[in-house]
Parts: C-alpha cells; structure tokens; sequence
C-alpha cells in the first residue's frame, strides 16, 4: 500500500483486533488501517529500528513497516479488548513493533525523559476499549492511554469504554 | 517453598531482567527456579513450573509504558492455568525500563495488579527501576575493572616483584564503589522487597532509579545511540529521516 501523504489533510489510522468484523465501517471511518491479527512475532528488543535500518524491523513480515503507517497519521484510534486495564495481546504486539515512530534521541517532555519524535507531534491518540472491564481497570486504561500519548508525542488522549462493541460505530 | 522466577526480555542475552532477577536471587532463600520467557514456545514449559510454587516474581522491561506482548499473552495462559488448578502463587514484579524515572513503571505495575485480581492471585508489590540499560552496563564495567587489575598487578608484579602495588588497588576500588554507588537505589529496594518475597508478605510498589542527575543520564544515551548506530550502520541509512512505506 502506497501512502501519500498531504499536509492540508488530517490522516486518521485505526488499529484494531476485531478480524473481519466491522470491516466495512472500519474502512469507512479511517484513512489507514492495522488488523492486529495475533499472527506476527513479538518485538525482540533489538533496538535495530533506531540503530541498524531506521523505521524498520528486521523480521519480514506485514508489521516490517508499521512505524512509517503510524508515522503517517495525524490521528491514532485503537481498537481493543481489554486485558487487565491494557491492550490485547494482539494490538500489544502491533505497538511494541512499531517504536520506530520515535528516533533513539532523548528529550524531556511533560518534565520526564521520552525520545525525539521521527514524524513530528500528532494529534488524538484514542482508545476504544470493549469486553469485561473493571473499575480498577478503567482507571488503568485511561492512565496508560494518557503516558502513552505524552511518550508518543501526542497532543491528547481519550479513552472511551464500550459495554456493547455494537455501539462502536457512534464512537468513532 | 520454591520461588519461581520469570525472565520477560525477548533478549537471549544480556538483558537487564536478568541482571536485577540475579540480584534479587541473592536476597531470596529457598529453593529457586529461574525460566527464560521469549517467545510463545516457552509457555508451557514454564505453565508446568507453577504448581509448588508459593511465589512468583516477574522481571520485565517496560514496552511502550506497558507490558511486553508475549508476557501479556503469557499472564492470560497464567490466569488460566491457576484457575484450573486452583494455584494462588503471590506475585511481585521487577519492572526496569530505558528512561531515567523509574516511576514510568507505574502501569505496568497496576497492569500486573489488575492482572492478579482477575487470576485471584495475591500482588505482592514491585520495584520499577529507571536508567535500565545504563544499570546493566555497570555489571560489564564491574568484570571490565576486576580484568583490568588483574592484568595490572600481573604486569607489575613480573615487571617490579611487587605483586600488591597500592596504585592500581585503590583505583580499583575507587571505580568500583561508583559502580556500587550507581546501583544503591536499586541494591536497597530489592534487598526489602527480597525479605517480603522470603516472607510471602506484601512488599508494596516502590520506583528508583539510576543515580546520576537526567541531565547527564541524557548525554550518556544519546552518545550511546550515536555509536551504536555508527557501528550498527544505521546512522547512514536515513537514521532520523521521516521515512514513509514501501509497500
Ligand atoms: C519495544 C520497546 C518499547 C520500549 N518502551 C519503553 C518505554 O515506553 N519507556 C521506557 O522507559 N523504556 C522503554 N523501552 C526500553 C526498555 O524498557 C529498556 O531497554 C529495558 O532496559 C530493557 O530491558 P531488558 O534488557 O531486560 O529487555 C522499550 C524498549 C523496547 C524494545
């Protein structure tokens, strides 16, 4: 997939772990879109994304170059079940293999060490959580989707919980 | 009262996990099993582990403020696998991870908290340790130093007879109380939480950190990066370039 990008245009990537379902609302609701399938191999803490081949992994397959889909949006909205107030282990996988988004430079931000950012500063980082939740994981949920947007260099986070994933289109 | 230890770094070798999961082995008694956890392969191998063990003490970086995605999807196995056999190991956590703060660490301890009140395991704290990286380092300079004296008092002892120069020794010692001094923080709260591990008692969540000021931690991992991607090549292959996709 060929993406250009147009500074004028607000770029809007969905990441989800709902497989086929939903794909004819997901593709009409985003410009970009990430199926964390469950299928791809973990991060392996190489570092070679920063240090090797820049905004790259190394293992060969369809989340090679996830970080440059990432880089490309302006607007970030995950689609996940819960696991313990965090990401499946699927959309996990997807994040983990992307921090090519960020160079290994080091700067402050929010008064706390994070990495200089490849693509510049974006814009919303959301996050749609459906299944089971708790209490204590809702309040888990919303601070990891706040640290993550100030470590990814977003401007802002949200994060909306959803009891019934046939809502999904009214919150997107 | 066996102790399991678990390893999350994906890395085979040489990760900062098994340097503080070394370190805290040494403040816990009893018997102890260590296992690698890397990839989905290891699952079972360590799912067979847990019954007879009363602890379980976790030692796992930090990914994107969370928990790796093969440890996540290993704790969905662990609660499984406890409810079926009805296991309540207590479970503390060693979180370590790259930037300064060790109190970054914070989800990644409510994650794991959360998790144990879903499998009905009882959270027995954790320590989050900030400047990971640079910490494990220290280790190589401790072997580097006591190399380094050994070759010093060998030459000096062929070259002059005098086998224990008072030189070389203090300096030594010199570089390797720096070395113990960068690691207090980390050295104090695993000591504490190690007695609350041989205990079986709560040990609570507590942060720390590498002890050197941001400022200079900063400067130290950007020339870090900067010679790694030297040798690594990255440096000349477009290393801060806003690249887009191929494909
Ligand atoms: C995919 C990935 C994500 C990371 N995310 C963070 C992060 O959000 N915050 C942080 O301080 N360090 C982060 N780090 C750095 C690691 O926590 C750090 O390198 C740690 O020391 C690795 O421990 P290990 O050697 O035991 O694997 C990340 C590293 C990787 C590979």
């Amino acid at each position: 997939m060929h993406i250009e990008r147009k500074e004028e245009y607000y770029v809007k990537l969905i990441l989800h772990d709902l497989g086929e379902a939903f794909a004819e609302l997901l593709t009409r609701k985003s410009d970009h879109m990430i199926n964390a399938n469950g299928k791809y191999a973990p991060c392996q803490g190489c570092f070679s994304c920063w240090t090797k081949h820049p905004a790259e992994c190394f293992m060969k397959d369809e989340l090679q170059q996830a970080c440059r889909r990432l880089g490309q949006a302006d607007e970030l909205i995950i689609i996940t079940k819960n696991l313990y107030g965090g990401y499946s282990t699927p959309v996990k996988n997807v994040l983990d293999r992307a921090i090519g988004t960020s160079t290994p430079f080091s700067t402050y931000r929010g008064r706390q060490m994070h990495h200089t950012l490849r693509y510049g500063r974006k814009g919303l980082w959301k996050v749609i959580v459906y299944g089971d939740i708790t209490e204590d994981e809702r309040t888990t949920f919303t601070y990891l989707a706040e640290r993550n947007a100030v470590n990814e260099g977003y401007e802002r986070s949200e994060a909306v919980f959803l009891d019934d994933i046939a809502r999904l289109e009214a919150v997107l | 009262m066996k102790t399991l230890f678990i390893n999350g770094s994906p890395k085979k070798r040489f990760c900062a996990s098994s340097y503080f999961l070394f370190l805290q082995r040494l403040f816990v008694g009893g018997d102890k099993v260590t296992e690698h956890l890397r990839t989905r392969g290891d699952y079972q191998r360590i799912l067979d582990q847990l019954p007879g063990a009363d602890a379980v003490v976790f030692g796992v970086p930090l990914y994107v403020d969370g928990i790796p995605s093969h440890v996540m999807g290993f704790m969905e196995e662990m609660e499984r696998s406890c409810r079926e056999k009805g296991l309540h190991p207590r479970v503390y956590a060693i979180a370590n991870n790259g930037f300064i703060e060790g109190k970054q660490n914070e989800p990644l301890m409510q994650l794991m908290e959360n998790f144990c009140r879903r499998a009905g395991l009882t959270w027995g704290g954790g320590v989050g340790i900030g400047g990971g990286v640079m910490l494990n380092v220290t280790r190589i300079l401790y072997f580097v130093q006591v190399g380094m004296l050994i070759l010093n008092l060998l030459f000096n002892g062929i070259s002059t007879g005098d086998f224990l120069p008072v030189g070389p020794l203090q300096s030594f010692l010199k570089n390797v109380l720096w070395l113990l001094y960068l690691n207090l923080g980390v050295l104090f709260y695993l000591i504490r939480m190690g007695r609350a591990v041989r205990k079986r008692e709560e040990a609570g969540k507590r942060y720390t950190r590498i002890l050197v000021p941001s400022f200079i931690f900063i400067l130290f991992a950007d020339v870090f990066f900067i010679i790694l991607s030297f040798l690594e090549g990255g440096m000349f292959r477009g290393w801060l370039a806003k690249k887009v996709p191929d494909r």
